[in-house]
């Protein structure tokens, strides 16, 4: 493989080009593409530290989110609370729910082919929205919150600001993983266990006991995004699933392992988008974009693969 | 099984699946065509599953064969009959351009393309509203075939499902049933076996994508109308998924015993349960490949001592 370092730092570099251009040009699709990039991220690099840890492709990744963001709706309905307050109580249960959700399937998986793992996310995802659908039916459900609408006015130029928050959770997302990582006892053990399950093994790391804690941490990030997503979102059994997809794009994009990489591909994604969205004739393209740059990834590493 | 006891079997069943019009009503009829739909598409994804490929494209490829079905009747003319087969050749020349592309990647990064695939056609669709119909989709004004007779859709679609049988039957007892064995457990000795695995991936893509489009043409005649929802519907990847993992794959018959299992059960849990009856299929397909990853089959045959296949 060649440096993903290298590669990011190009992606990177033609973002910033880029940005610029598009700044001078359509202010409010950097603006936007740049907070749709920071949603992305946010919800991409807690799979990315799945995927690069466990080496599972957690095909329920958005379900999951989907189901936390449900669980938040109700209690905050419930007890009258902020969905902002929700965060660190819905990371907390979610990370209960993904450790169990690790010991009663995705264990018993780890050693089976790829395929396997696969159908059996794939498998969960369909049970967990089609368990949504089945007790909430597919009617959609929306808090209103007076501070999501908040807004700025730069000279004729007016645009959201919320959804900025979202951009600050992916650096925070990346950057804390980075430093649990590399700099915590646990964190190191985890990323041993991800280079090789087992040479850690081997220097005395519980395996199974990083893959489930590394699984339910990545799952207690997606809870409270959950939360946060409920702030901007309205909320329906298929909401999460378009995530899944787009998460697994950004890690492919950044290369599995790399998670401040993900941050690059996001704004890529986040800004190509809003390009096409900015026209009237080619705003009902804008999904295409990233499809086709899942494909155009896959296939260019897979050319790449050949070569080396 | 006893080789003169399952053709008895097999032609007692399939002379019970041709007589079936004479004495049930239309309501089992409907739902007799849902079931052998599904179950064609679930061989035809085994079919090509039995090269170690798993393919989540097979809704992108129906819908694919259902749009161009319906559209080369209202737009191109054809008369409804023609419709049919010209769905299974643009499904499967669509298989074999994108086959040059896609069949170089394996495992999850061929599974992720093929799903983005049928994404992909489904926007395209949606998005050509003068030519599609848009997202409110087109409907057949005239010309549907046999007049809407259920009992001759019926035949129809007990067609389409022969000739998946017919083509799984095929892959199972020819050469191509060793390359894409030979590909799907070691692809390094298969190839140092002689085995052009390129060549081969490519004929089982494009002929199981063929079958899927001429299917998705069969369904647009049977209910006279297509939009980008229905036909790129996510059940068409799901249901044949899970009917052919239940039933056991790599075979014919896994994935038919699968379909009238798991069919049966849907339309009965439809009426009951409106929103979410899928649900049953999520659990199954985690309870399979937690327990019984070689199916239903593939149980019976490790009780009653046969050679099991290989874990999927």
């Amino acid at each position: 493989m060649m440096a993903p370092k290298q590669r990011t730092a190009i992606l990177a570099g033609l973002a910033v080009i880029g940005t610029i251009a598009l700044l001078a040009w359509k202010p409010t699709v950097v603006i936007y593409g740049l907070q749709a990039a920071g949603l992305y991220a946010s919800i991409a690099i807690p799979m990315g530290l799945i995927l690069g840890i466990v080496h599972i492709v957690n095909l329920a990744h958005g379900e999951i989110m989907m189901v936390a963001s449900y669980a938040t709706y109700f209690a905050c309905k419930a007890l009258g609370m902020d969905p902002l307050l929700a965060i660190i109580p819905a990371a907390l249960v979610m990370a209960v729910f993904g450790w169990v959700l690790f010991q009663l399937t995705i264990k018993r998986a780890l050693k089976a082919p790829e395929l396997n793992q696969l159908i059996l996310t794939f498998g969960i995802a369909i049970a967990l929205s089609q368990s949504i659908n089945l007790i909430f039916t597919s009617q959609t459900y929306k808090l209103q919150l007076d501070y999501v609408s908040s807004s700025i006015d730069i000279g004729d130029l007016s645009f959201g600001t919320w959804s900025f928050v979202f951009v600050a959770v992916a650096i925070l997302f990346a950057y804390g993983l980075k430093y649990f990582l590399t700099k915590t006892t646990t964190g190191k053990a985890a990323l041993a266990v991800g280079q090789n399950p087992r040479g850690a093994a081997i220097v005395g790391i519980d395996v199974n006991r990083m893959d489930a804690l590394v699984f339910g941490l990545a799952i207690a990030m997606v809870g409270g995004m959950g939360a946060l997503f409920l702030t901007k979102s309205a909320i329906f059994p298929s909401v999460g699933g378009p995530f899944t997809m787009k998460s697994f794009c950004l890690i492919a994009m950044a290369g599995v392992g790399n998670i401040p990489g993900i941050l690059g591909a996001s704004l890529l994604l986040g800004i190509s988008e809003n390009i096409l969205r900015a026209f009237r004739d080619t705003r009902a393209w804008a999904d295409i974009v990233f499809f086709v740059l899942i494909i155009v990834v896959i296939m260019s590493r897979s050319l790449k693969g050949r070569k080396s | 099984m006893n080789r003169n006891l399952s053709r008895i079997i097999a032609l007692s069943a399939g002379a019970i699946a041709i007589a079936l019009p004479l004495f049930a009503g239309d309501y089992p009829l409907q739902v007799a065509r849902n079931v052998m739909m599904y179950m064609a598409l679930a061989i035809t994804w085994d079919m090509l599953l039995r090269s170690g490929q798993i393919s989540f494209g097979i809704a992108g490829l129906f819908g694919l064969g259902a749009y161009a079905g319906i559209l080369g009747m209202i737009r191109g003319g054809m008369p409804a009959w023609l419709s049919i087969p010209f769905a299974a050749f643009v499904a499967g020349f669509a298989a074999f351009l994108i086959g040059f592309m896609i069949l170089r990647l394996r495992a999850m990064y061929f599974s992720i393309v093929t799903l983005a695939l049928g994404e992909i056609f489904r926007i395209i669709i949606h998005n050509l509203h003068d030519f599609t119909g848009g997202p409110e989709g087109i409907v057949i004004q005239q010309g549907v075939i046999f007049g809407g007779s259920s009992s001759k859709l019926y035949w129809l679609t007990l067609g389409g499902l022969a000739v998946a049988i017919a083509a799984s039957y095929w892959f199972e007892h020819s050469k191509i049933h060793f390359a894409l064995t030979a590909i799907r457990n070691n692809e390094t000795s298969a190839k140092s076996s002689g085995i052009d695995i390129f060549k081969w991936l490519l004929v089982a893509f494009v002929v199981t994508s063929a079958i899927q489009g001429l299917l998705g043409g069969i369904f647009v005649q049977s209910y006279g109308f297509a939009t980008p929802e229905t036909v790129f519907s996510a059940d068409f990847t799901l249901l044949p998924l899970a009917m052919a993992l239940l039933g056991g794959v790599y075979s014919t018959v896994g994935p038919i015993f699968g379909a009238i299992l798991l069919g049966l059960v849907a339309e009965w849990l439809k009426l009951k349960i409106p929103y979410g009856h899928l649900v049953v299929y999520g659990i199954i397909i985690i309870l399979v490949i937690l327990f019984m990853p070689n199916g239903l089959l593939g149980r019976i045959r490790q009780t009653t001592g046969k050679r099991a296949g290989r874990t999927a």
